[in-house]
């Protein structure tokens, strides 16, 4: 198990180096000159060549990549944002609280709500509130998250006035932005628990408990929902990795100043540095939190634990 | 394939997917003939109206009729839905068909490369390459595309994988077929299945995406409609004349759920194992 | 049982969370929905509104002026015009930076000089004439000028001219524009990026205290939420307010809209490098397809007016309202076209993503067509677009200029001077560089005002750009703010805000 651990430990380190070279060949294409920006359309030619042979712009593009990554890999520095000055991973970890209590928030709303809803699914499949359930899972999977915001804004911060529509430093203001984004995951897992259930109440160990006379409830409960639920976690998990790095759309629209907004505007400042630091710590996370699934997934499941070693 | 058909027209959603689509395809064919006015016409005059007998569904800020710009969008949305996926498809079935056949060096090669580009975001990586090559029509298919290609180099390479040692194939190779014959004439033919279900489902993302990008600004061009670009220019006149975002979002609403209506479908009737 | 009471006191907790919360924004302190975030606090590390506005908060000038272009005393008691190159300051004595530090003649040099380093590469415009500062004792400087110029003095109001403490300056180094030390009367608290910075009073100012604890500023870039949060009382002042909020704000009776109009203009250039705009015939028939009125009031809805000139109305020596307002004129269009032999005309129009602009660039789209011009819209986000600028591949671009100084030099020079880094309609007219180094070697008078009007009717004939567009500071507060005015060039103050 430890040495499965450190092997996939390690294999993350050639996926970040090639994840860093994706992103520094975007932004090498990408048009618009960082020195530029940053000081403004009045600055003196000699300001730019200095900024430029200071943040090593002049240099080619693969000394620019070798050096980043001989910082990064040595030093563990990842540079410094053009336009605050401070080390990057300062401005990630400024705006990663933000994005991490988004994503819990909504996980847990999609949880709470998606796994009843499911095995209610399952149990009474082909029921009316299996039927509504469904459609209703599928129509919040169809909806644009951005679409699904503006509604949420209309009807409970202009018409209800219940709650506020942008902020995030109130337990208040972070409802509408969760329950946006959680809608998906809501509708995933719903679905996914609920198919998951209708396998598991088919297979052969459920009927043999049946037929040796368990009440239907213990049944349910016990045998088949330990069960069925195997395959939920995994997708809890890797949604919560998506949520975390997808939460681009739903900071934006609710101005909530996590990951996915620094990176929208950094990429419209030309902040390089940051851009560049913030797609290689959203990709690190997003495999780590998979990696975490794929651990748990294991200790679930003893028939996969065996494939482990 | 006519069994197939069968089987997908037990499913009421699945037909009322198919038919909304077919309805969208046509509606974009015929735009020309049944959009009431240009999309891009103006009528300052008659700006934000609330629909009427002459605006079906009332008119924007420029008092151009949202009707017809909605009819115009089904064309550029099933455009860069469909295309993006056939770049996605192209590029990452021909990949994943290589890594799976050949496996070795090159599986692994192109698969480290997959995963890269898998564990950056969709969206991030979307809205990266957007920027990097401008916006446009264009442009807009090519980020999508790409950024979708992994997934399906995957699953390409999975079913692939599955087939590979199957008899036919030794078969083929023992009757001396080329490589390229057999990847071209039994492997890809022979891992649809997985596929057909995927792009439907594909088409639908790849919509919503480019939506999403025309959303903050990375998409396409105006005068041109998108419904993306048409929910972000209304949005600010949410309060006043709602009608300008609750057209384009019903219909990306309707759109994406007709597709993931039509591929669930699809995948139970291609499928049989699944369904009891 | 027991589970019941759990989630009773749960519920509990919960509900004491959200009061707590309502609570704590009592009314000491001041909230503000601003669109943008601020770039960085260092003032002469950036040349854009919002960290302006933070830095008026934060920082002193040598000079104020006030709403209305009145030059007043700041950390200066009093001053001379030795020469015309150079302008002698009596600094007030037992001034306090937020660090406990006495303001020195020292960290006045040390600012100014500062802001002609590379670090100030953002403001050059400002600092370049600086020669030297020179330190007379310690509350009396002499700030030494290369050459003459009659615009620089009030540009001392403007935030380059902010005054730093030098020893907590060198010390901070890179840290120093998000960690920010001033003898402001407010003095840095925290900052969260795209969210929100707080200052709170600072206790030792020099003047007249704040009457409020706290000053929180929230960027919140939707301008419907902005709306949104002043009415149901997130915040007490929002800006800007967006033309289909105007009556909203105006009627509802717990609110009060501020409307100002502003020193600045939105322009539609012409590429005056690239054939055929650089034929004059060519770009007055442009002018003439175009109905400016129209589109100003369909892009604006009723915020703003159209220019008649490039200097603003609140600009001293603006020709604005002596001018007569543009007509449309289809017939003389293509009358003009023809003598400049120009036939099936294809352009691109470029603009960056505000929605009016785009929205100017679909109308002025739709115009052009009528008079047999083909055009198309790129509508590109900031930074491509400034770079696409100045590859000196584009047609025709919209853009905007704001003149933070009240003085015609600064409105003009940016724009069409040849020496200019925002040239981009890249004009190298030799009566226009003639003009304005004239105009800023006279002390204001009879004579500058007449060389600033005919070089607004010189540039009006040239007709490098057109304008579209003169724009409104336009904000809200809550009924009970009081001492809030918005300014005309958006340096808003809250250093005279108060609750009622």
């Amino acid at each position: 198990m430890v040495k499965y651990i450190v092997r996939r430990v390690l294999f993350l380190i050639p996926v970040l180096v090639g994840v860093a070279f994706c992103v520094f060949t975007l932004l090498y294409l990408t048009p618009g000159d960082p020195a530029k920006m940053v000081l403004g359309d009045l600055a003196t030619e000699s300001a730019i060549r200095d900024f430029r042979e200071k943040e090593g712009l002049d240099k080619p593009f693969l000394v620019q990549f070798g050096n980043y990554l001989y910082k990064a890999v040595t030093q563990g520095d990842i540079g410094r944002s053009y336009v605050t000055k401070r080390p990057v991973m300062t401005e990630i970890m400024a705006t990663f609280p933000a994005t991490l209590k988004l994503a819990t928030f909504a996980i847990v709303i999609a949880i709470v709500l998606g796994l009843p809803c499911g095995i209610l699914s399952a149990i009474k499949q082909y029921s009316a509130f299996d039927t509504v359930t469904m459609i209703l899972a599928m129509i919040g999977l169809s909806m644009p998250v951005f679409w699904l915001g503006l509604l949420l804004i209309l009807l409970f911060s202009v018409y209800l006035r219940w709650l506020p529509s942008s902020g995030f430093d109130t337990f208040k203001a972070m409802i509408l932005p969760s329950l946006a984004l959680s809608a998906q995951s809501v509708s995933m897992i719903t679905r996914m628990t609920r198919s998951s259930m209708l396998e598991v109440i088919r297979a052969d160990y459920i009927r043999t408990a049946r037929s040796k006379g368990q009440k239907e409830s213990v049944v349910i409960w016990v045998h088949a929902l330990h069960n069925a639920l195997i395959p939920v976690v995994t997708l809890c998990g890797l949604q919560f990795g998506s949520l975390l790095a997808g939460a681009i759309l739903t900071e934006s629209i609710f101005a909530v100043p996590g990951v996915g907004r620094l990176m929208v505007e950094s990429i419209k400042a030309r902040d390089y540095p940051v851009v560049q630091g913030g797609v290689l710590f959203v990709a690190a996370a997003f495999s780590v939190v998979n990696l975490l699934v794929d651990l748990l997934y294991a200790y679930i499941d003893p028939r996969i634990k065996a494939q482990y070693r | 394939m006519a069994e197939v058909f069968f089987r997908l027209a037990k499913s009421p959603l699945a037909m009322f997917g198919l038919a909304f689509i077919l309805l969208l395809v046509f509606v974009a064919i015929f735009a020309d003939v049944l959009a009431p006015y240009p999309f891009q016409k103006q009528n300052l005059m008659h700006s934000f109206e609330t629909p009427s007998a002459s605006f079906l569904l009332g008119t924007d800020e420029f008092g151009r009729d949202i009707l017809s710009r909605l009819i115009y969008g089904a064309r550029v949305s099933l455009q860069v839905g469909f295309i993006a996926v056939g770049i996605a498809l192209v590029v990452g079935g021909m990949l994943g068909a290589l890594s799976g056949y050949y496996g070795g060096w090159i599986d692994n090669a192109i698969m480290r490369v997959m995963d890269v580009l898998l564990s950056i975001p969709q969206t991030l990586l979307a809205i990266a390459i957007a920027a990097a090559l401008g916006p446009g029509l264009f442009n807009l298919m090519i980020a999508v595309g790409i950024s979708a290609v992994p997934t399906y180099a995957r699953i390409v390479r999975g079913s692939v994988l599955s087939i590979r040692g199957m008899e036919f194939i030794e078969a083929a190779k023992a009757v001396g077929s080329s490589d390229t014959r057999i990847i071209l004439r039994h492997i890809i033919p022979n891992s649809m299945a997985p596929i057909i279900v995927q792009s439907t489902l594909g088409v639908a993302s790849a919509i919503l995406n480019a939506a999403g990008l025309s959303f903050i600004g990375l998409g396409i061009q105006p005068p041109y409609p998108e419904w993306g670009a048409m929910l972000s220019g209304g949005r600010q006149y949410i309060r006043d004349y709602p009608h300008l975002t609750l057209y384009p979002g019903l219909a990306i609403m309707l759109t994406i759920l007709a597709l993931n209506f039509l591929g669930d479908g699809l995948r139970d009737a291609l499928d049989p194992k699944l369904k009891r | 049982m027991k589970g019941t009471k759990g989630i009773l006191f749960l519920g509990a907790l919960v509900l004491a969370l959200l009061c707590l919360t309502t609570a704590a924004s009592a009314k000491d302190t001041l909230v503000v929905a601003d669109q943008y975030d601020a770039t960085t606090m260092d003032p002469i590390a950036h040349n854009d509104v919002p960290s302006s506005r933070a830095c008026y908060s934060i920082y002193d000038t040598l000079i104020f002026l006030d709403g209305e272009g009145k030059v007043h005393p700041g950390l200066a008691e009093k001053w001379e015009f030795l020469s015309g190159t150079a302008y002698k300051f009596y600094l007030r004595k037992g001034v306090k930076f937020h660090n406990g530090e006495e303001l020195k003649a020292e960290d006045v040099r040390y600012s100014i000089m500062r802001a002609t380093t590379d670090l100030g590469a953002p403001i050059t415009t400002y600092s370049q004439n600086v020669k030297d500062v020179e330190v007379v004792d310690d509350y009396t400087v002499i700030v030494h000028l290369k050459k003459e110029d009659y615009s620089f003095f009030s540009s001392l109001a403007h935030s380059w001219g902010s005054i730093l403490n030098k020893k907590y300056t060198e010390e901070a180094g890179q840290g120093f524009g998000m960690n920010p030390v001033g003898t402001g009367p407010f003095r840095f608290v925290e900052w969260q990026k795209n969210n929100r910075y707080v200052l709170e009073r600072f206790n030792d100012y020099w003047g007249p205290k704040v009457r409020f604890e706290r000053l929180e500023v929230r960027a919140i870039p939707e301008p419907t939420n902005r709306t949104i949060e002043l009415e149901t009382g997130g915040v007490d002042i929002a800006y800007p307010i967006v033309h289909n909020d105007l009556k909203r704000v105006a009627e509802n009776p717990d609110l009060v809209l501020y409307r100002k109009p502003q020193t600045s203009v939105t322009y539609v250039g012409f590429n005056m490098t690239k054939e055929p705009f650089t034929d004059k015939k060519v770009r007055h028939a442009i002018y003439a397809a175009l109905d400016v009125v129209g589109i100003q009031a369909a892009s604006y809805r009723g915020v703003g007016k159209v220019p008649n000139s490039l200097v603003p109305e609140a600009i001293k020596y603006s020709i604005d309202s002596e001018v007569p307002v543009h007509v449309q004129n289809q017939k003389e269009a293509e009358k003009l076209l023809k003598e400049a032999g120009v036939k099936g005309l294809k352009l691109q129009l470029w603009t960056n993503e505000r929605k009016e602009r785009v929205d100017s660039a679909t109308i002025i789209q739709a115009q052009l067509q009528e008079v047999g011009i083909e055009s198309e819209i790129k509508v590109l986000e900031w930074g491509a677009y400034l770079s696409g600028l100045q590859e000196k591949t584009h047609d025709m671009f919209i853009l905007g200029w704001v003149s933070t100084v009240p003085d015609p030099n600064f409105a003009i020079a940016g724009l069409l001077e040849s020496t200019s880094g925002s040239n981009y309609t890249f004009t190298k007219d030799a009566k226009i560089d003639e003009m304005l180094a004239e105009g800023r070697g006279v002390p204001d008078g009879d004579a500058r005002a007449k060389i600033y009007k005919d070089l607004q009717l010189y540039i009006n004939e040239l007709r490098p750009m057109i304008y579209l567009h003169n724009d409104e500071s336009i904000a809200g507060t809550r009924k009970n703010v009081k001492g809030f005015e918005p300014r005309s060039n958006e340096i808003h103050s809250f250093r005279e805000v108060y609750f009622e």
